[in-house]
């Protein structure tokens, strides 16, 4: 298994794709210092701008995008270069197979998501350990289950990219912030749920708008293992190209 | 092979259909230990087929079977089983001994020089397993390919066009690694569009044309039965009447005609001596060759023959 983690670790960490997602990963620390240096010193603001920029910049833009753009790759380059036969080929169980590029993309964006989400809430809440925590937790759940419907994404279609930009922006951008119920289907909304529901004194605004906390870890849980489940079961069925 | 010795590889009644295209038509074929080769022009079917026997594709209907398991979804037979598929693509950042070892990783091989050191040696690329594989020649990297379908010492052994891009040296080594293979009692199965280069190793072949089986059998008679269909080969000269008269006087060519811009047709039922031959007799005669060419698309012409039979 540890040959495909590192074979893949190889493939995601072109120059380019390393560059985008460190430059959207720097974005909400960079906007975050500069709040930090240049506006008032009310606490409140501070608080409300820092949630603002996690809730609608970190988890509902940035997390996806980075998440989308390593692991719909994972297998997308295979698929494009014709080289999973010499992964599928072999005795290994299919799920010794997903888990590995599942974990690549996650070890990639994961902790870069989680630097730029724990620097932004330190500078936002005062260096306070709960808010800081509770994102920490709430964006490693988001990563974790985007990264299993992007792994299986990018295993079904070639075209993973588009496909996923377009659930993204419309299903947990645009949709999932207007209509409530859609909360109970979108990665977005279980990040929120957890994040609000460990800490709800720190993030007052978001306490009506997210569903319920235990739902949240849930609905995560199940998209996590549902889409796993998935992309095992697309590498036993698939024509290997 | 005996009437009652159990196939390694076992093609029932497999179809492959893609959409309204059928691209495998209720191919039926059993395939032994020995050197098998499984030939046919361009589009014939034979890497669909071959996708389908080594499991990389479903089939629409049938099944095979190698080593009596089934071929589809069931890795644990990869354990016996090295395919080499017509795609030349590999890891570019990796070396070739990286790349080996990844493949042996894969199949749970453990400690991986040994068996790699093996593989390398057998393709003869000691000396550059250390080069990353972006900077080898398109045959290097067959032949690295080859080394990784090789390292777990599979018991049968599937390559799809294995010679794209080799030299005639590269062919001559792959054609001894083959045969020392078949030695030891395992099952090759090799495709290929151009009938020389399985010729000369395979002692069974399968024909393919346009998704069905066309013939199967003894290469040798199969081969008697090619050799009666006429061959036209076009051969453009500086001494046109010469040549011809040349060719004329040999015994394996049928008939020898001079068309527009002085070209000669030449037909003739022994491709091999005439191809032999030509150079040969444009140099004993002071005879400048131009071109030499064949005007049927040989394979072709030579499938639908025997599927006409």
């Amino acid at each position: 298994m540890s040959a495909i983690f590192w074979v893949s670790i190889r493939q995601l960490t072109g120059p380019w794709r390393i560059v985008l997602v460190l430059l959207l990963a720097a974005l909400p620390v960079g906007l975050a210092v500069i709040v930090h240096f240049v506006a008032d010193d009310d606490p409140s603001f501070h608080r409300d701008f820092t949630t603002n920029l996690l809730d609608h910049m970190l988890i509902t833009g940035i997390l996806p995008i980075i998440t989308m753009a390593l692991a719909t790759s994972a297998f997308g380059n295979e698929l494009e270069d014709r080289t999973l036969g010499y992964l599928s080929l072999t005795p290994l169980a299919r799920w010794r197979i997903f888990l590995p590029k599942m974990l690549a993309s996650l070890v990639i964006c994961g902790p870069l998501l989680l630097i730029s989400g724990i620097t932004a809430t330190l500078l936002g809440f005062d260096g306070e350990v709960r808010p800081t925590v509770a994102v920490a937790v709430a964006l490693s759940v988001g990563v974790l289950s985007y990264s299993a419907i992007f792994t299986w994404a990018g295993l079904v279609t070639t075209r993973a990219l588009p496909f996923a930009l377009v659930y993204v922006l419309l299903w947990e951008g645009v949709i999932s912030s207007f209509i409530r119920g859609v909360d109970y289907l979108s990665v977005r909304g279980y990040t929120l749920a957890i994040m609000s529901g460990l800490d709800k004194p720190s993030f007052p605004a978001l306490g009506e708008q997210v569903i319920e906390f235990p739902v949240a870890v849930v609905g995560a849980a199940i998209v996590t293992v549902l889409f796993l489940f998935l992309g095992v079961r697309r590498l036993r069925r698939m024509d290997v190209p | 092979m005996s009437a009652s010795q159990e196939p390694v590889i076992n093609v029932q009644a497999v179809s492959k259909w893609f959409g309204s295209v059928v691209a495998v038509n209720d191919v039926s074929l059993q395939v032994f230990p020995g050197i098998t080769g499984l030939l046919g022009p361009n589009g014939a079917g034979k890497s669909t087929l071959l996708h389908m026997i080594t499991g990389k594709a479903s089939c629409s209907e049938g099944e095979v079977t190698i080593l009596g398991q089934p071929a589809r979804d069931n890795p644990g037979l990869y354990r016996s089983v090295g395919v080499m598929s017509e795609h030349e693509a590999v890891y570019g950042f990796q070396t070739g001994r990286q790349f080996v070892e990844f493949a042996a990783k894969l199949h749970g091989l453990h400690p991986v020089s040994e068996p790699v050191d093996r593989a390398i040696g057998l393709v003869g690329l000691e000396d550059v397993q250390h080069r990353t594989l972006a900077t080898y020649s398109r045959g290097m990297r067959q032949r690295m390919r080859l080394a990784a379908a090789l390292v777990h010492d599979p018991q049968v052994l599937v390559m799809d066009e294995p010679l794209n891009g080799t030299d005639p040296r590269q062919r001559l080594e792959f054609h001894d690694t083959m045969v020392h293979f078949a030695e030891q009692g395992r099952t090759i199965l090799i495709s290929s569009h151009i009938l020389e280069e399985v010729e000369s190793i395979a002692t069974r072949i399968l024909l393919m044309v346009s998704g069905k089986l066309a013939a199967a059998g003894d290469f040798r008679a199969i081969r008697a039965k090619l050799d009666e269909q006429a061959y036209q080969v076009r051969v453009v000269t500086d001494s046109p009447r010469k040549m011809a008269s040349a060719l004329a006087g040999t015994d394996y060519v049928d008939s020898v005609s001079i068309g527009e811009n002085s070209e000669l047709t030449v037909l003739s039922r022994n491709v091999a001596s005439l191809q032999r031959s030509i150079p040969q007799l444009a140099q004993e005669h002071g005879i400048r060759l131009l071109r030499v060419e064949p005007l049927d698309d040989s394979l072709e012409s030579i499938f639908s023959y025997v599927v006409d039979r």
